[in-house]
């Protein structure tokens, strides 16, 4: 009896703040972007007028926002995919290969990760530019000036040289995330199954992939979250969602909204939708990819 | 042992923390206390720190308080002024004069104008200027004071007053022309006929540094195209406005622009490169490029070709004899109606204009449109702000104020989407019929 | 014959292996390389080929950064929001996390899901409401004290910062702790020691490993961070990425490329050092987050 109650004691006490932090800089912040997506409000009048659902049936017919969530959506595929593809590639063949300076290509490969958006956009910002750009000059040392293009000016372009730059930042954390992954299994199942005769690729699809999947599941929920975060940080910073709305993401859509056309509770509405949209995802994602969890 | 060192920091790191919140709550009550002791009223002025720089602004402040002992002036100026005032605004500490122009990126002005929160100034006009015999109105050039962009409800009442004007135009490199023996162009028909001599040259005929610099460009158009009942028709959404074949011509004009457009204007024309593009001027890549006379400052530290020197000119009329005219940009200045100080901010006002206030502003080569400033100028500044004389047009006020209209804006819909006219992703068709739904859009929103 | 193809096939692959390596590390290194040697180039040589080499050692770019733009102030700032933030969340989450690992009770389901959903709460748009809660709290506490103080304040941004890291602090602590095997625990009780003591001397200290990579990876988020601190720091008062954004904006009025990098390579340097140190940990550490659910 004694027990029990030092026992709730104990994880009130444990549990309480953190309980109390997350209410208060997380789900209450939430709950009033969800409130005021109902209002209609500049952001700095004290004149807020409910308006219902009206701010997202406005949403429904505006071509801007459809646009914007095609680029998030676009980015979202495009990055996961090259990046899953890319860093399973790069860890499997860093843990199954015998490469020399495996560790110098893992710390390498890392870096982009640790640097500030800030910065990325930065360097983005040298790599592209079309004529004193890293990119195009370096096309031309190679006389095929033929591929240079305005990277972030043609508009058919511009979204995936965004791509390429969030796609640059995030290989080398996942590339960790499932080597460590991979670390774990048992050397012996890929002797086991080279005493078979199976070659490299059939073990990759028969111990490796399965073996990680649950690994890969996970890391698919970070991608959405880090994908619609990220794009929007490296795009404000380097496009400002231009040519013409063609690099327009989310939330850049969004806060232009909120602040430069002074519709607050508009750009709240907008959240919203970001919100349960990056939800919905994920849950989908999470339905399709359940696959019997393989132990080792 | 590492992690004992690391313990031992971060409470180190802690403790001056704690100490510094403490400092700065002790001097925030100190000074406090000090503001109730004094009878000193305080005045706090913000201004944009804009190319002009923020030497000027401090000079004005000691004059006015040399002049007036018992006023103390708080000055805030800054680069990015809206991201340092407006989170103090929203806690309702207003500034008692604002000097923020209309047409920034943030649109701060914009949205108090939205939300009524400016103060009626029409009677700071009949007043004095500080310390001389002549009213504010009667020193100012005419016409300042009678557009959109000091009376944003075209209700005959003045809230935002004229400060430093800088006429627009196309920029181009004088000597280059001057050698090439190419004549400045005077119609839209010469300018084609430039554009495919400098072809040749491998010289492209157009630039842009972003699509935010056409809004001068396209209300100089309309001013040519339709005169100025037709663009103050434009100006405040009347119906159908945009598809009569005054704006069809305008319309088109940009849209043939768009195909003399140095190719890799549009890759560059964002906030953070689009100084890559003015450079193109520089370096007799571009002929001409929409701009403003503080051009001249803001790429003073650049490389550039051989013999360069500035030359601008009005737009191209549209046919021989036609109105050709240079849209002029004013910075404003103005009092929320929140200010805890209206009546010194209004005093203020008028000495901004006075004769002291403004030789300080010209040294740094602010020019207010006060009358026989512009004679005062010396150098390139004497040859932009002579522009005027030399026959062409000036063009003042932008477009109506209005409600904020969920997801919808003029200025994305008119000037942004000319990096899709001029890289060809959309046609001068649909763009003009974007225009004409917006400004359908906008409409009922008018205030 | 066979046997000889096979050779060749394999020696092509250990090729194709070595080629992807290195495009990869190449990719990476010249564009960071690239911006070091940018922040010693004069003015003048940003106008030629951007490959060339720089002609002389310009540090110049750095005072500049360092004196015009206060670097050196910002830098101090983000040091002490950083550390502060990293402790106040170790000394929430540890317990929380262990807890929620290690136990189940009333409501246990419902406290790890809701922190589960935290980490679908993207910072990025809840600023602006936490924002204009504070502000409205700052009111409330002028009117009776004459004056606010939640702004502005950098000890309230490592704690915004402390909260919002909880839900992927929390997530990847309690991982670690479901791997570690409940023997210790028994043991502990049967010597007597109580809840919290088994927790304390114990539990955590085995976690020693999970907590080093939390530190790691919110020192990088927290360091690197630049919407939350520009939103709640108004006054001058900036953090690093803040002041590093302001230094690029300085640029676009100057024509001054020297400096951007000067400033990108200040910004880039302590987490680059901290990062060739620490390394290992660092990569260590991911396996406890992503690995083990």
């Amino acid at each position: 009896m004694k027990k029990t109650t030092e026992k709730r004691i104990f994880i009130f006490v444990c549990t309480t703040p953190a309980l109390l932090l997350l209410t208060l800089f997380m789900i209450v912040p939430t709950i009033e972007v969800f409130r005021m997506s109902l209002y209609k409000w500049g952001g700095f009048s004290n004149n807020q007028v409910f308006v219902g659902l009206n701010n997202f049936k406005i949403l429904w017919n505006d071509m801007n926002f459809i646009r914007s969530l095609q680029n998030s959506i676009l980015l979202i595929v495009v990055v996961t995919l090259i990046t899953i593809v890319l860093a399973i590639l790069f860890s499997t063949l860093l843990t199954r290969e015998n490469v020399k300076g495996g560790n110098f290509f893992r710390v390498i490969f890392y870096i982009p990760n640790i640097l500030s958006i800030v910065v990325i956009a930065g360097i983005f910002s040298a790599i592209y530019d079309p004529t004193s750009g890293l990119l195009n000059n370096f096309l031309s040392v190679f006389n095929i000036e033929s591929l240079q293009k305005m990277w972030l000016g043609d508009q058919k372009i511009a979204i995936y040289s965004i791509s390429g730059a969030l796609v640059w930042q995030a290989v080398g954390y996942y590339m960790v995330m499932y080597m460590s992954s991979m670390a774990n299994i048992p050397e012996s199942f890929y002797e086991a199954s080279s005493l078979e005769g199976a070659g490299r690729i059939t073990q990759f699809f028969s111990i490796t992939l399965p073996l990680i999947w649950n690994n890969i599941r996970t890391t698919l929920t970070f991608f959405i979250v880090s994908t619609i975060n990220l794009s929007f940080l490296l795009v404000q910073a380097m496009t400002g969602g231009g040519p013409d709305g063609s690099t327009e993401v989310f939330l850049s859509y969004m806060y232009k909204q909120a602040y430069t056309n002074s519709s607050y509770g508009y750009g709240m509405a907008i959240g919203v939708v970001i919100f349960l949209f990056s939800f919905a995802l994920s849950a989908i994602i999470n339905q399709i990819t359940k696959r019997e969890v393989l132990e080792y | 042992m590492k992690k004992k060192a690391l313990l031992a920091g971060t409470i180190a790191l802690l403790s001056i923390v704690l100490m510094a919140c403490q400092d700065k709550d002790n001097a925030e009550v100190s000074s406090n206390g000090g503001e109730t002791t004094k009878v000193k009223q305080t005045l706090h002025v913000a201004a944009l720190e804009s190319a002009y720089g923020k030497d000027m602004w401090s000079k004005i402040i000691d004059e006015y308080q040399t002049e007036n002992p018992d006023v103390k002036v708080e000055l805030t100026a800054d680069k990015n002024l809206e991201d340092v005032i407006s989170p103090n605004m929203k806690a309702g500490n207003y500034p008692d004069v604002i000097l923020l122009a209309t047409g920034r990126k943030l649109a701060l002005t914009e949205n108090l104008i939205k939300d009524k929160a400016l103060e009626d100034i029409t009677d700071v006009l009949d007043k004095n200027v500080y310390g001389e015999d002549v009213t504010i109105k009667d020193k100012l050039i005419p016409g300042f004071t009678d557009t959109l962009a000091t009376n944003p409800f075209n209700d005959g009442k003045t809230y935002l007053a004229p400060m430093f004007y800088s006429p627009t135009g196309l920029f181009y490199n004088a000597n280059l022309l001057k050698e090439k023996g190419w004549e400045v162009p005077t119609t839209w028909d010469e300018m084609w006929a430039l554009g495919d001599k400098a072809k040749a040259d491998g010289i492209s005929l157009f630039t842009y540094p972003t699509t935010g610099y056409f809004d001068a460009f396209v209300y100089s158009l309309l001013l040519e195209v339709g005169g100025p009942d037709f663009y103050n028709k434009a100006m405040s959404y009347e119906d159908g406005i945009w598809e009569t074949p005054e704006a069809t011509k305008m319309f088109e004009i940009i849209g043939k622009l768009g195909k003399y457009t140095e190719p890799t204007t549009v890759a560059n024309a964002n906030d953070k490169d689009f100084k890559k593009n003015q450079q193109l001027i520089l370096d007799n890549k571009a002929l001409f490029m929409p701009n403003g006379t503080w051009i001249v400052g803001e790429m003073a530290d650049a490389p550039r070709a051989d013999g360069f020197e500035w030359g601008m000119t009005a737009l191209p009329a549209i046919e021989t004899g036609g109105d050709r005219y240079a849209f002029t940009f004013f910075e404003q200045i103005w009092v929320p109606s929140a200010a805890k100080n209206k009546d010194a901010a209004k005093d203020f006002l008028t000495f901004v204009y006075s004769d002291k206030a403004s030789s300080i502003f010209a040294e740094a080569g602010a020019v207010q449109p006060i009358k026989g400033n512009s004679e005062k100028l010396t150098g390139d500044n004497k040859l932009f702000y002579s522009i005027y004389d030399n026959g062409a047009k000036a063009g003042m006020g932008g477009f109506a104020a209005t409600d904020a209209v969920e997801g919808v804006s003029i200025a994305d819909t008119l000037f942004r989407s000319i990096d899709s006219i001029v890289s060809g992703d959309k046609t001068v068709k649909e763009w003009q019929k974007n225009v004409e739904k917006v400004s359908d859009q906008l409409r009922p929103a008018l205030k | 014959m066979k046997k000889q193809k096979k050779m060749s096939v394999e020696k092509l692959y250990r090729l194709f292996i070595y080629v992807a390596l290195l495009t990869l590390a190449i990719t990476i290194i010249i564009p960071v390389a690239w911006v070091f040697i940018a922040s010693i180039k004069e003015k003048s040589e940003f106008y030629t080929s951007p490959w060339d080499m720089p002609k002389g050692f310009y540090f110049q770019n750095f005072i500049d950064a360092f004196e015009k733009a206060n670097m050196g102030t910002y830098m101090l700032n983000s040091i002490m929001v950083t550390a502060l933030a990293i402790l106040i969340l170790l000394v929430v989450a540890l317990p929380a996390a262990y807890v929620l690992a290690r136990y189940t009770f009333k409501g246990s389901k419902i406290l790890n899901t809701l922190f589960k959903a935290g980490l679908f709460i993207n910072v990025n748009y809840i600023v602006v409401p936490i924002f204009l809660m504070l502000l409205d709290a700052d009111m409330v506490i002028r009117g009776r004290f004459g004056d606010g103080f939640l702004l502005d304040n950098l000890f309230v941004l490592a704690l915004v910062y402390a909260s919002t890291a909880l839900p992927f602090t929390i997530y990847l602590l309690s991982s670690y702790f479901q791997t570690l095997p409940s023997t210790y625990e028994e043991a502990a009780w049967v010597d007597g020691a109580g809840y919290f003591k088994t927790m304390y001397k114990i539990m955590i200290p085995m976690a020693r490993p999970s907590i080093v990579a939390v530190i790691l990876f919110n020192f990088l988020s927290f360091w690197n961070e630049y919407i939350i601190a520009l939103t709640l720091i108004p006054g001058p008062n900036k953090t690093l990425p803040v002041g590093l954004m302001n230094l690029m904006a300085a640029q676009k009025s100057a024509t001054n490329y020297g400096q951007m990098y000067a400033g990108m390579v200040l910004v880039m340097l302590p987490t680059l050092i901290l990062y060739i140190l620490v390394q290992k940990k660092l990569t260590q550490g991911m396996a406890l987050g992503g690995s083990k659910e």
